[in-house]
């Protein structure tokens, strides 16, 4: 392509765009027509109209609209409760997850799942007390009880065990005196 | 239409040219919203059908497109306080609005879920049948082979430009949105949009063109 070829591009695309502006500002009582649509080619025009006429918005379905609402709202408590019940204690914050993949269906570059700009990590940003107070004090008896089994005093046994324990305490003492080999 | 996200000024001592600068109309609900997680949904209940709009096209199928309507939003919800305005014209290219921000998220979501799948999604044609007036039978059938024939030719699309299209017609978005959500400039997404326009054209056989 030469470069009057992609300037005459260029300029072609902007008229496009000057036409949609008012294409799409039509519905809410812009001008319907412009000085420049007559330079626009009648075909992209025509497309254009089509387009602006046949891609239509589609809504999901008020069943779906509800229980994602729900969803939200629950989740939405969820991130409270930190703030309310478990600002005195402490808490772990999740350090950096990594790169969060994506894109790539048509070779654009790799972007992130949340990406406004800072894309060369994915942190969290918000420290996360798993599940609120009530999750974190059964964590909390879990770990007091796996602490004293672990601290517990010396390990008795079973009785087979402990019986096993005295043949052998018996054949060292044996030894020792001389009585076996 | 689109509600006014992006305005245009006129900048002291600059005759004759706009600048375009960018205001962010959701930038109270945001506040709100991070002040108290519960007042998100106002912010749900306006993009909701946008979202789910984008999805549906991108996806072509009502329940992958709930799937990744709901991904959006919880992570949305999850991601707030990492959501930086950034709308003045100072803040030049790159400027990002919560719709903006929003529809990134989405574009991601919904990149992953594309993939996941392996196969090119098939335009939602039996949805075309929305264009069409329920009671105009005869009409009707014309109007819905024509819309048909319009989102078919959508979908055949290469996936850059299709996002650009359904970003531009069915979002409503101003070119310096869609270079947001895309990461393009403004300039490649004209270019896109003026490209796709000239495929559609020739698919639908109004160049003249036999298809």
């Amino acid at each position: 392509m030469t470069l009057f070829e992609r300037e005459g591009s260029e300029v072609e695309a902007l008229l496009t765009d000057r036409y949609l502006e008012r294409v799409l500002a039509r519905a809410t009582g812009g001008p319907s027509s412009g000085p420049v649509d007559a330079l626009l080619n009648p075909v992209l025009r025509d497309a254009a109209d089509q387009l602006r006429r046949d891609l239509v918005r589609v809504h999901p379905s008020f069943r779906f609209e509800e229980r994602l609402a729900a969803r939200l709202a629950e989740a939405a408590a969820a991130l409270r409760m930190p703030a309310a019940v478990g600002a005195e204690s402490g808490v772990v914050p999740i350090g950096v997850l990594g790169r969060a993949s994506v894109e790539g269906d048509d070779g654009d570059e790799g972007a992130y799942l949340f990406d406004d700009g800072e894309l060369d990590r994915r942190e969290l940003s918000r420290p996360l007390l798993i599940g609120g107070a009530l999750t974190s004090a059964a964590i909390s008896l879990a770990g007091a009880a796996w602490v004293a089994w672990r601290a517990r005093p010396a390990r008795r046994g079973s009785a087979m065990v402990r019986a096993a324990r005295a043949v052998r305490e018996a054949r060292l003492a044996a030894v020792h005196a001389g009585r076996l080999d | 239409m689109a509600r006014p996200v992006f305005g245009r000024v006129r900048a002291a001592g600059e005759a004759g040219s706009a600048r375009v600068t960018h205001l962010d109309r959701d930038r109270a609900l945001v506040e709100e919203a991070r002040r108290d997680p519960a007042s998100f949904d106002a912010l749900y209940r306006r993009y909701l059908a946008q979202v789910y709009s984008y999805a549906y096209y991108e996806l072509g199928d009502h329940h992958e497109a709930e799937d990744a309507t709901e991904r959006t939003f919880l992570a949305a919800l999850a991601n707030l306080d990492r959501f930086e305005e950034r709308a003045r014209p100072a803040d030049g290219d790159g400027a990002s609005t919560f719709r903006v921000w929003l529809f990134r998220i989405a574009r991601n979501v919904v990149a992953n879920q594309r993939r996941g799948r392996r196969r090119h999604p098939q335009a939602p044609i039996e949805a075309a049948a929305l264009v069409a007036d329920p009671l105009d039978i005869e009409g009707g059938a014309a109007v819905r082979d024509e819309a048909a024939a319009a989102w078919q030719a959508v979908g055949r699309l290469p996936a850059d430009r299709r996002r650009a299209v359904v970003l531009r017609f069915v979002e409503e978005m101003s070119t310096a949105e869609i270079a947001g959500v895309l990461g393009r400039s403004e300039g490649a997404v004209r270019v896109l949009i003026h490209r796709a326009l000239r495929t559609v054209a020739r698919d639908l056989g109004r160049d003249g063109r036999p298809r």
